[in-house]
């Protein structure tokens, strides 16, 4: 995709996000809301699962850790800076836990380490009912009035997409980004140019916790209401099916997952009662068919450029195929 | 992860070519990929089509939603042109548009995901009280929008916002799980629409209690007071309960356990499993070795209630030590699974006895059996006394729907009989009625159920004490227990 193309397309699609609430009605944009929100939680997976090869069942944990913390400070009457840096600051320190347990293992062994911190999130959420209201969750959460109607929220969390979106995109061509990539593709020759194998590690799944923080806090903020479900290994799993259905690795591909596994689950199933059929057959379908994602498999020429393989990495492309498909 | 080790494993080898034929096969297969691709959509499309939805079920869903669809955009429209004006303002009681002769309900309830079994009942009966009373109640025709919340609380909340703001519904009812039931009714309440619920969380009608929010059922605890009461007075001295370690649980037990220690009972030792636990032996042998004179069982039904119940006769418990079950515990799955060694096992106090020596119970059972071959569970008679709640609402309202206004219509309801015997409404907005202590029998035609052996008229949620005095304690935890 040439410079001028991709200027052109990142115009019109700002655009349409900005003109959105004008022509949509308040349903659809708490719908598209819910997509970015998720699309958030997808990319914090798909910053570790692309770029460092980690691929986690367990960052609905993380992102609920904000959650109860911004339910918490919010029913606690903190204001709003201190609201959501005690979310954060919370979300940074279950990641911790995560990344100090997760930092010297990788593959499958990475994969249940963080199955099981996820089960332990859940299983807090679920029983220190005290704080987390247990089963029944808590309400009475309200937004911060700056984001009080439905469509300032939309705008904000649309913002705050973006920057994160930004965020990646300068990470992953900064020097951190390609640390990361020589990590995930061969660990030794990263420890044997001098690279901390676990420190490198350990920072990514900071950056990727918080991110996953943020979706919590705006999960929060968007439904006003906080249960264990958000923990559940259910939204954990969905979120790496958004990953997958996307294109692991590719820039965009979490959002167009997220469009696909929210529109399923919040829309396709007030018209189609068998909708997780549905759903499964579309996933199996993209696996099979397009096994680097909807993203990843757009032919070239239409491909945001930085969703390519990058140079160095064009060797070990047959591999990301059978990886995925994997 | 995996890659790494793939690619340094294979790096040195086959790159190049393999590169090359990747490629090639790739161009050469896109067209048939393609097409592969559609046709397996297409047959999916059908496949999902034609398995829809077994019975009438499907097709009233899809009729009633799309029957209310036309109007959602003209009237959602509005609003958004502006794009600076809330939808809705928040806390004003909306007034349904009773002109055009329709109240709309949005129906919300999981058929898809764990408790499907549930949401399905739900909706079964429901839709039985309009089929069998007509459509009309105060001179306005009843039309139901159904959703599936799939048990998840976000999405249940997305469906009440498209209830409201797409459909424009004038009452929603529905979600049967605590987190779904308190998403949806904050939201619903909030934007000043009646919401009715039969979910058992204690505090939707408690210290959580709102204007908008009336439940037609019990909550956890209260059918269990009278269990506790009556434990005490067959002469048992201690107890042990065995609960699921989340909310229902705890609020289950909290009702027998505060009751049975008040009057003058001992509970020697509280066990709390995991929700979906496949061996209950441990527990089992737990009860033997504390040998109780009575042990309490607060289950949600389900698997938990099967395994449970298997192992503790796999042991030679059942008839042993008396065992007592709340509302959901011995139900129709786990006497089906159970089968005969039930009998005389298990009480369990309760307000939906299928066996009750009642014309109206057994009305309904028949017919429910008819159309769908089984016994109607707790969810389906909840959701049938929901329907006649609200029928009898409009009847009072003459059709009008005005926030809660509407629920103090409701409130007002009182009935002689119904499927959950006479009833009454507290302050509250939750049901005073009935709680029976049930056997389980053989019905003549073999089939297992459950019948009144003795009734607790007039229960309340909060059993003895002033709803004030009741609640300056906190709700039932794991480490509040009323004691």
């Amino acid at each position: 995709m040439s410079r001028l193309t991709a200027l052109v397309l990142s115009a019109a699609g700002l655009g349409a996000v900005y003109a959105a609430p004008y022509v949509l009605p308040s349903f659809v944009i708490s719908l598209i809301t819910l997509v970015f929100i998720s699309g958030l939680v997808a990319m914090s997976i798909n910053l570790l699962a692309g770029e460092a090869g980690l691929v986690s069942i367990g960052h609905a944990g993380i992102a609920a850790a904000a959650s109860y913390g911004i339910a918490w400070a919010t029913l606690n009457g903190m204001g709003v800076g201190s609201r959501v840096l005690l979310a954060l600051g919370l979300a940074l320190v279950v990641s911790a836990v995560f990344g100090l347990t997760t930092m010297y293992t990788r593959g499958i062994v990475y994969l249940m380490i963080s199955l099981a911190l996820g089960m332990v999130a859940y299983g807090l959420a679920l029983r220190l009912s005290g704080l987390t209201g247990g089963q029944n969750g808590l309400t009475g959460i309200v937004r911060p009035d700056f984001v009080d109607l439905w469509w300032q929220f939309y705008f904000f969390t649309a913002a705050i997409f973006v920057l994160a979106l930004l965020a990646i995109w300068v990470m992953r061509r900064s020097p951190f980004g390609l640390t990361l990539r020589a990590v995930r593709d061969s660990e030794t020759r990263a420890a044997s140019l001098g690279y901390s194998v676990a420190a490198t590690k350990f920072i990514a799944t900071m950056l990727s916790g918080l991110l996953a923080g943020i979706a919590g806090v705006l999960a929060v903020w968007n439904s006003e209401f906080i249960s264990p479900a958000a923990a559940s290994f259910a939204r954990s799993a969905m979120a790496v099916v958004m990953v997958i259905l996307g294109g692991t690795g590719t820039l965009f591909g979490p959002l167009a997952g997220a469009a696909v596994v929210v529109g399923a689950e919040h829309w396709l199933s007030s018209y189609v009662e068998r909708w997780p059929t549905l759903l499964g057959l579309a996933f199996i379908a993209v696996v099979i068919f397009m096994p680097k994602g909807l993203i990843g498999q757009l032919p070239r020429r239409l491909r945001p450029e930085t969703d390519r393989p990058q140079k160095p990495a064009e060797s070990i492309e047959p591999e990301a195929t059978t990886h995925t498909s994997a | 992860m995996q890659k790494t080790g793939y690619a340094a494993n294979n790096v040195p080898r086959t790159e190049v070519p393999t590169q090359g034929k990747e490629l090639m096969l790739k161009r050469n297969n896109r067209p048939i990929r393609g097409f592969t691709l559609s046709l397996l959509l297409a047959v999916v499309a059908l496949v999902a089509a034609a398995c829809g939805t077994p019975g009438d079920d499907g097709a009233a869903t899809t009729a009633t939603t799309s029957a209310a669809a036309p109007d959602t955009t003209a009237a959602a429209t509005p609003d958004t042109t502006t794009g600076g004006t809330e939808t809705t303002e928040p806390a004003t009681d909306s007034t349904a548009a009773a002109g055009d002769g329709t109240v709309t309900v949005g129906f919300i309830s999981p058929t898809t995901g764990f408790v499907a079994a549930l949401g399905t009942d739900m909706q079964r009966g429901w839709e039985m009280y309009w089929e069998q009373n007509g459509d009309t109640a105060g001179g306005v025709t009843v039309e139901t929008v159904f959703e599936d919340d799939a048990g998840d609380p976000e999405i249940a909340l997305t469906k009440a916002r498209r209830l409201v703001e797409e459909e424009q519904v004038d009452i929603v009812a529905g979600p049967i799980l605590a987190n779904t039931a308190y998403a949806v009714a904050e939201y619903v309440a909030g934007q000043g629409i009646p919401t009715l619920h039969i979910t058992a969380a204690d505090d939707l009608t408690q210290r959580e209690a709102d204007p908008h929010v009336l439940r037609v059922g019990y909550t956890s605890s209260q059918t269990n007071f009278p269990a506790g009461q009556w434990a005490f007075e067959q002469d048992h001295q201690t107890a042990v309960t065995l609960c699921p370690d989340y909310a229902f649980g705890w609020e289950s037990c909290g009702g027998f356990v505060s009751a049975f220690t008040e009057s003058g009972g001992e509970v020697v030792e509280q066990i709390w499993h995991p929700l979906g636990t496949q061996d209950f032996s441990t527990y089992v042998t737990q009860i033997q070795s504390t040998a109780p004179d009575v042990v309490f069982i607060g289950s949600a039904g389900g698997s938990d209630a099967i395994q449970l119940f298997q192992a503790w006769s796999d042991f030679g418990m059942a008839g042993t030590i008396p065992m007592i079950g709340n509302c959901c515990f011995a139900d129709q799955v786990f006497l089906r699974e159970v089968g005969a060694e039930a009998m005389g096992a298990v009480k369990s106090f309760t307000y939906w006895v299928e066996g009750r020596d009642s014309e109206e119970v057994q009305a309904f059972v028949s017919a429910y059996e008819d159309a769908h071959g089984e016994i109607p569970s707790l969810y389906a008679a909840g959701s049938y006394m929901m329907a006649r709640v609200v029928a009898e609402a409009l009847a009072t309202t003459g059709g009008q729907v005005n926030g809660s206004e509407f629920i103090d219509a409701a409130r007002g309801v009182s009935l002689d009989n119904s499927l959950y015997g006479p009833l009454e409404f507290d302050d509250y907005n939750n049901v005073v009625g009935p709680v029976y202590v049930t056997d389980i029998v053989e019905r003549e035609d073999g089939t297992l159920w459950a019948v009144v052996d003795e009734t607790f008229e007039d229960v309340s949620q909060f059993w003895n004490k002033s709803p004030e005095e009741y609640m300056e304690n906190p709700v039932f935890t794991r480490d509040y227990q009323g004691n």
